[in-house]
């Protein structure tokens, strides 16, 4: 039996805290920087006492500009959701700087996790709750949103009888409403069939640039959706072995697929 | 030290379809010493079990011995594996949970304030205990024609089927049971004439109302029979009733409205109504985890029968263990994701918004006017009626 011990594990953004985040004087070029990440985990044996650093991300480096949409790609297990996570602030970084534009907003991989509310039209205005707007702007950005991701109809249906990848579009339309600088996606595509997932990217997209310059970093397994991307970065076991161009990139992977079927 | 069990003779059971076979062991035949090992090595679901070494099937022996007829005792042993069978019951009896809001045909009561909702839903549980017969009765039938005017016919034969059972069930019993009881833990008053007292002229009315063979209904039988069972009837419907018109959020909205009398004796409004939309949405993971769980389960096609009952157990264990993890799991995320959305911990900064129509339409006016009726019904009925 393993008990896993997260290194600093503490999800409120402490005053010790590392990440520092960019409020919107700072004058960035780019809208998520991170350098020379590192992020561990301490597992605990409960019989013995010996206690084993799981390294999970080795010095990662990543700038995305302002307006642009970036993927993230690698293999299961490589760290992206984690690297996303600290993006987030939800975790600290072992060491290493982040600097994120604010507000930022984060869609988890399983929208199991994200939903709040039992009913949709709520949960898509929950994070809403902060802001200090009156009912009629509520209203309107609930339904704007709903409307991005295609799910008008569904505004008082109880969330449990949603399906997964409808699930998976209120959580975006609850990132959407809230209409952030900064969208950290993770993997929203894997519970959609092919045309949502398109309208989705293209949802994403439309989103992006305009008076608040928004961002955004797309973590996904789909070699297709590159092409609605700026750039991407290419992880591997906890490493950033290549971002910038999306071409390089996917050449990147479509080689190692080769190698891969090769062997 | 080898394991005297797994050689101990080992007979198979034909079961109708031929398929599963029943290994049992005759542990009573076999004095030896079970090693742990053996358990251990059995438990292993993938691990290799030991194969018997001898196997007959008692099916076949019992049509041999039976003029190839299945003898009678065959029958009688659990076909199929019990536990499995649970397993799919919880993975089937999850899939819908109850009182679940159904959105599709808007209906005039979905129409209705949840606070007037709220206000009848207080009547209805109420009343019943407070009013004549007729009245109790009456509000049954109004429950149920409602219940099927409103909903969907799937929903309304589950629903009015289950709550029928289970007053039926209740009015039975306590109908027959609670005068049926013999005389000697009754209350004991002699008859009129032992006190030399006249006889009272009452025709036309007799304590016993019915008997069957041993068991009688009273007077009081009838009453506190139609009283516990009327009373079942309208809570379980009329929650039901407003469960599945009513939104959690627009039932929230109803008690955040009722409540805020409170906040001024120090109650935290806010905080009790968040926590109560938050346990609403969890419900329904918990549902969904106690059933994927079991459906995780029957889906490995575990040997059921080559499991001992220490063995049955520990995969119960197991199942109960797992859904507690995944539920610890998926609330330390759903924080995360209160968190992530910009949740601060304190529920009177961080505005829930409720879309229900704050209007106060005609149907609104309606169902308040019809809420004071049977109200005013019920006072004069258990005033004129007794
Ligand atoms: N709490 C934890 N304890 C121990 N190891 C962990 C913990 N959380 C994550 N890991 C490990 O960190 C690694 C990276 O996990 P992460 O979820 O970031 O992967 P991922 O790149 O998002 O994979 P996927 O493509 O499957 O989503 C995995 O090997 C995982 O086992
Ligand atoms: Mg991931």
């Amino acid at each position: 039996m393993i008990k896993a011990n997260f290194v600093g594990s503490c999800c409120h953004p402490s005053p010790r805290s590392r990440v520092i985040c960019a409020g919107g004087d700072c004058n960035i070029k780019y809208a998520i920087q991170g350098q020379n990440l590192s992020y561990s985990v301490t597992v605990k044996k409960l019989i013995g006492v010996q206690k084993m650093v799981f390294p999970i991300l080795k010095d990662c480096s990543l700038h995305v500009p302002v307006g642009q949409l970036w993927m993230l790609l690698g293999p299961n297990g490589c760290g992206k959701s984690t690297l996303l996570k600290i993006l987030a602030g939800l975790l600290n970084p072992t060491s290493g700087n982040v600097i994120v534009r604010k507000p930022r907003s984060f869609v988890f991989q399983n929208p199991d996790h994200q939903v709040v509310m039992p009913t949709v039209e709520a949960d898509v205005s929950f994070g809403l709750g902060k802001l200090n707007l009156t009912a009629d702007e509520v209203r309107a950005r609930v339904e704007k949103a709903l409307k991005t991701v295609g799910m008008s109809e569904y505004l008082q249906r109880p969330v449990q009888t949603l399906s997964g990848g409808q699930k998976q579009r209120v959580a975006i339309a609850g990132a959407l409403a809230e209409s952030c600088k900064v969208l950290l996606l993770d993997e929203l595509t894997t519970f959609l069939d092919e045309t949502d997932q398109m309208g989705v990217v293209e949802a994403i997209r439309n989103c992006l640039g305009g008076p608040d310059q928004v961002s955004a970093l797309w973590v996904t397994h789909r070699l297709e959706e590159l092409k609605y991307a700026d750039g991407a970065i290419y992880m591997e076991d906890g490493r950033v072995i290549m971002d910038g161009d999306v071409s390089n990139v996917a050449h990147l992977i479509s080689r190692k697929q080769a190698d891969y079927l090769a062997s | 030290m080898s394991c005297k069990l797994c050689s101990s003779p080992t007979v198979s059971f034909l079961s109708d379809s031929g398929r599963t076979s029943i290994r049992q062991s005759f542990r009573y035949q076999v004095p030896f010493v079970i090693s742990p090992l053996c358990t251990s090595s059995r438990l292993s679901w993938s691990g290799k079990v030991p194969k018997p070494p001898k196997r007959r099937s008692l099916g076949i022996l019992a049509m041999a011995q039976g003029n190839g007829e299945r003898e009678k005792w065959l029958m009688w042993l659990p076909r199929g594996p019990v536990a499995e069978r649970v397993f799919r019951l919880i993975a089937g009896a999850m899939s819908s949970p109850v009182g679940q809001y159904v959105s599709s045909p808007v209906t005039f009561l979905h129409v209705v304030d949840s606070r007037v909702k709220l206000a009848w839903l207080l009547a209805l549980v109420v009343l019943p205990s407070r009013s004549h017969i007729v009245m109790r009765f009456g509000l049954v039938a109004f429950l149920a024609v409602m219940s099927v005017w409103v909903l969907p016919k799937d929903v309304w034969t589950d629903q009015l089927g289950r709550v029928t059972l289970l007053s039926g069930i209740l009015f039975l019993m306590l109908g027959f049971g609670s005068d049926s009881a013999p005389p000697l833990v009754q209350l004991r008053t002699p008859p009129p004439s032992l006190m030399g007292l006249p006889e009272l002229p009452l025709s036309g009315y007799s304590y016993s109302i019915l008997k069957l063979g041993p068991l009688q209904l009273t007077r009081k039988g009838l009453s506190v029979a139609s009283t516990s069972a009327c009373l079942s009837f309208t809570i379980f419907q009329s929650a039901s009733l407003c469960l599945t018109t009513t939104t959690p959020e627009q039932l929230a909205y109803a008690l955040q409205w009722f409540m805020i009398p409170l906040k001024f004796v120090g109650v935290p409004v806010a905080e009790i109504i968040l926590t109560l939309l938050l346990s609403l949405r969890f419900i329904s993971i918990v549902f969904d985890e106690v059933r994927n769980a079991a459906m995780a389960i029957v889906s490995r096609r575990i040997k059921w029968e080559q499991l001992t009952v220490m063995e049955t157990l520990d995969i119960f264990i197991m199942y109960v263990r797992r859904i507690f993890a995944n539920i610890f799991k998926h609330a330390e995320q759903i924080t995360q994701a209160m968190i992530v959305r910009g949740f601060r911990g304190d529920s009177n900064i961080h505005k829930i918004y409720f879309f229900s129509n704050t209007s106060f339409g005609i149907a609104d006016m309606i169902s308040l006017l019809g809420l004071l009726g049977l109200i005013g019904a019920s006072i004069v009925s258990e005033q004129i009626l007794v």
